[in-house]
This record gives structure tokens, sequence and C-alpha cells, in this order.
């Protein structure tokens, strides 16, 4: 392949960070709450997925490859994005500039709960190794003890209510920026589509923590607790 | 009204000044007298006869640019009350007072309402605005335009290059490259055309990169501020598609 421009790595770097924003990041998001979901229908269920995906061959690769690595590319280049431009809903008040503005702000919030969400399960998860114990206890019981007190809950709220924002109205921006949507009812349309889609998203994982938060969940951690 | 009958209303306007460019910026108010029907242009002109302050102060004329008078050209455009818009279609009935007149901010400004929209001219050259017809040969009639097309094209083509589009952007700012709402729309334009479409893919190239169709951020206030009502957000992403199919074309069967 012959060498690429500033411009054509600008483009492909844009392309990829919207791209990546639906495949991996938000198909993860929404298996992420589906499988969390299950905990509201029953706690064995919920505890059979988690072992499932933590006994995945090559977890430690597919988490690095197709979730990590994405979601910090992903980040990035958001913030990137992030400074790029100057919101001015204020003196330019309509609705898709708000949700301009909701769009860059949902995507720092999501990132800065992400780093308390990752540092709080996978990090030590990782760090104690699947040997040492047993994964499915030990994230109920982290879970357990977020949804013991109002910081948890409102902690994990907004980071969900966040992250189902960010992730339907960027598959909006998508469908637009990569040219799905072009007419204009079309893209009207489509939008309540995606609103819905998003808000079903947000009811599947606040109901996760409301099950969390009425039922802890009689599971105590083997190791390291 | 008659002439003769004096009348006491006035209006008052609050205008945002600077001698040249990059000097200091400072404000002045004014008071004229009402008539029915004033727009903002009438007023700039009352000032411009009697360039003389609320205050008394005897000062420089504003200077502002205007042509058409009709919302054709696009000359006039400035902050009105804080918004985007053309001069000479503001009503002054329609206002609240102060009127509160400033330079657009996202060009650079020549002298106190006049901005250099220069920029808006190098972005269409850098898309090959244009039909080319100029070559070593006479390339003939072109092909005939359904009236479909036709229609479609009426609107983009009815862009004045006022700007309104690119100040009110959130992405588009004095100092970035941004190509904005209105190129984005004439590469639209211009690629529909039977002729036109032959310059497609160089067209498509340069909006492939820094400035390019994947800086906009999809806020959608061009197209509410264009005062022409093209359909803006469509022509982005039209020009979307066109670009994504020009990315696969490109890495698949080139
Ligand atoms: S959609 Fe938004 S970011 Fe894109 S050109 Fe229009 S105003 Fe600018
Ligand atoms: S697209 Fe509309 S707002 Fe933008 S320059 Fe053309 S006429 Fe003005
Ligand atoms: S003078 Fe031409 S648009 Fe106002």
């Amino acid at each position: 392949m012959d060498k690429k421009t500033t411009d054509q790595i600008h483009y492909l770097i844009l392309k990829t960070h919207s791209l990546t924003g639906v495949i991996p990041v938000g198909a993860f998001l929404v298996l992420h709450f589906s499988i969390n979901s299950l905990r509201t229908v029953g706690v064995w269920p919920y505890q059979i997925s988690i072992d499932i995906i933590n006994n995945l061959p090559f977890l430690i690769w597919i988490e690095a490859g197709f979730i990590i690595a994405p979601l910090m590319f992903h980040s990035l280049v958001g913030f990137y994005i992030y400074f790029s431009g100057r919101s001015n809903p204020f003196r330019y008040n309509y609705p898709h500039n708000w949700m301009y503005t909701l769009q860059r702000l949902s995507g720092a919030v999501v990132f800065a709960f992400l780093i308390y969400h990752l540092a709080t399960t996978v990090v030590p998860k990782l760090w104690y190794g699947n040997t040492q114990f047993e994964a499915a206890p030990y994230l109920i019981y982290v879970m357990n003890q977020e949804f013991k007190s109002w910081d948890g809950r409102i902690i994990y709220a907004i980071g969900i209510v966040a992250a189902t924002f960010h992730f339907s109205s960027g598959l909006w921006g998508f469908c637009i920026s990569w040219g799905i949507l072009i007419g204009r009812r079309a893209q009207t349309n489509a939008g309540y589509i995606f609103a819905l889609f998003g808000l079903v998203l947000t009811v599947m994982g606040l109901s996760t923590v409301v099950e969390f938060s009425l039922h802890p969940v009689g599971v105590e951690a083997t190791e390291p607790g | 009204m008659k002439g003769n009958i004096v009348n006491e209303k006035t209006v008052k306007l609050k205008i945002k000044r600077q001698d040249k460019p990059n000097s200091k910026i400072y404000w002045q108010e004014f008071k004229i007298p009402y008539k029915e029907r004033l727009n903002v242009i009438a007023c700039l002109q009352d000032i411009q006869r009697n360039p003389t302050t609320q205050l008394g102060e005897s000062v420089n004329p504003v200077t502002w640019d205007c042509n058409c008078l009709e919302e054709t050209c696009g000359s006039c455009t400035m902050l009105i009350n804080g918004k985007v818009r053309q001069a000479c279609t503001a009503l002054i009935d329609s206002l609240e007072q102060p009127v509160i007149l400033e330079p657009m901010s996202k060009f650079p400004v020549v002298r106190d309402l006049q901005v250099d929209r220069s920029r808006m001219f190098e972005n269409l050259k850098k898309v090959k605005a244009w039909v080319e017809i100029d070559g070593t040969h006479d390339i003939g009639e072109g092909p005939i335009m359904s009236d479909k097309v036709r229609s479609q094209r009426y609107a983009l083509s009815e862009c004045m290059s006022c700007g309104c589009c690119l100040e009110a952007c959130p992405q588009f700012s004095l100092t970035n490259n941004f190509l904005g709402a209105a190129t984005f729309s004439q590469v639209r334009l211009f690629n529909l055309h039977p002729s036109g479409s032959m310059l497609k893919e160089e067209r498509l190239d340069a909006v492939m990169g820094e400035g390019g169709i994947t800086d906009c951020g999809n806020a959608q206030v061009c197209v509410e501020v264009c005062p022409k009502s093209i359909p803006l957000t469509e022509s982005i992403a039209d020009i979307g598609r066109q670009t994504t199919l020009q990315t696969l074309k490109n890495i698949f069967m080139k």
C-alpha cells in the first residue's frame, strides 16, 4: 500500500473512532447489560453467565483486543473530538445542538465512570488471577458492596444513563455520518427508534441496580474478598 | 404615517465596533427616530447620515456590507441580538431593543460589521465546486437531467455563501480548517450534475481529510440557521454515504 497522507490518516482515525463506538464497544455494552439483567430473573442464570464468560478460552486476549483496546482508542479520539469543537447550545438553542453537547459530556462521564468500574472489578480480577479465586462470587460480592450505599447506586445510575445515552445517540449519529440515514424524515423517524432503544437499555441497566440494591446475593467471596 | 407627524418613538442600537483588523474592540450606542417597517440596514444608513452616539459624541460612521437588500446576496450577514442572520431582512418591529449588532465571530473582521468571508470561496475552490467545461476538446452537451435531480439541485443551488451555517456551527472556528456545511452541500450539488460528476472523486477526496466530513459533529445547527432552508443535514449525510462508498472502493477496487 502506498504511504498515507496526514489527511487520509485523519479520515481513517475518525472513521475508526465512529466504527469502534458501534463494534465492538457498543455491541459489548448491549451484551454486558443483557447478561447483567439476568440478575433480575434469578441469581443462578447470572452466576452461570459470569462463569461462562470468565472461563472463555483466551479471555484475557478477548478482553484486551476486543474491549480494552477499542475502548481506549474510542476514548482517546473522543477527547480529541471533544476539544476540537466549542458547544454553543445556549446561543443556538435547538434540540440537536443540545444532543451534540450532551454527546460530548456523556462520553467524558462514561470515561470517568469506566475508570472507577474497571478499577473495582476487572483490575482485581486480573491482578489476583483466576487461579486464586472464583470470579463470579467475587464480582457478585463487589456489586453487593457497591449497592449497599446510595453513593454506589448513584454512581452506577449516572454511569449507566450516560452510557446508554452516548450509545443510542451515537448510533443515530453513526447512521448519519456513514450515510445510512439521509432524508430528514428518515433521520427523525430513526431518532425515535434509537431513543426507544436507549430507553430499553437504560431500563435494563437500572433494573439490575435496583435488584442488587433490594436483594443482595448471599455469596461470600472466596478470595481476596 | 404622515411625514409631518413628529414621532417620539426611537430605536436603540448597540454596536460592536473595531476600526481595523485586530485593533481594539469597543461598543457604542445609538438612538435613531423610529419609522414603521425599518430594517437593520435602514438603521445603519440613518447612523451613517448622522453618526452621533446616544451620548451626543460625534464618531466615525459604522461600516457594514450589503448589496441586494432582499436576502439573496448574503453580504449583510451579522450577529443580531446574538444570532447570525441577514441585516436586510431583520425588521426592527420584530426585534428586542436595544438591537445588538456584532460582526460574525468566525471570520476575520475588516472593520466594524464587515468581515472577510474569503475562506468560503477558498473552500469552494478546494472542492472544485464547478462543472469543468474547459479542456483541450469540446465535451459537448451534457446528458439530460431528470426533473427530480433538477429540483434537488435547485434547492442546493440557492446557497448564497452567507456564512450563517458556519458561524453557528460548533465545529467551525476562526482558527481551524473545517470546511463546513455549505461546502459539503456544494460538493453534493456538483456531484449530482451529470457533467459535474466527472470530478466526483476529486471532490470527495478533498472532503476526506482534516477539516473534512468526519469533523462534522452532527449538531445540525447549520440547517436551523440557513436562511435559504437548504437541506444541509441531508447533504452532510449524503456526502457521508458518498465518502463511505469511496473508501470501500479505494480499499477493495483499486
Ligand atoms: S451538522 Fe453541526 S457540526 Fe455538522 S456542519 Fe452542521 S452545525 Fe456543523
Ligand atoms: S448553506 Fe445556507 S447558511 Fe450556509 S452559506 Fe449557504 S445560504 Fe448561507
Ligand atoms: S443585502 Fe443581500 S442578503 Fe442582505
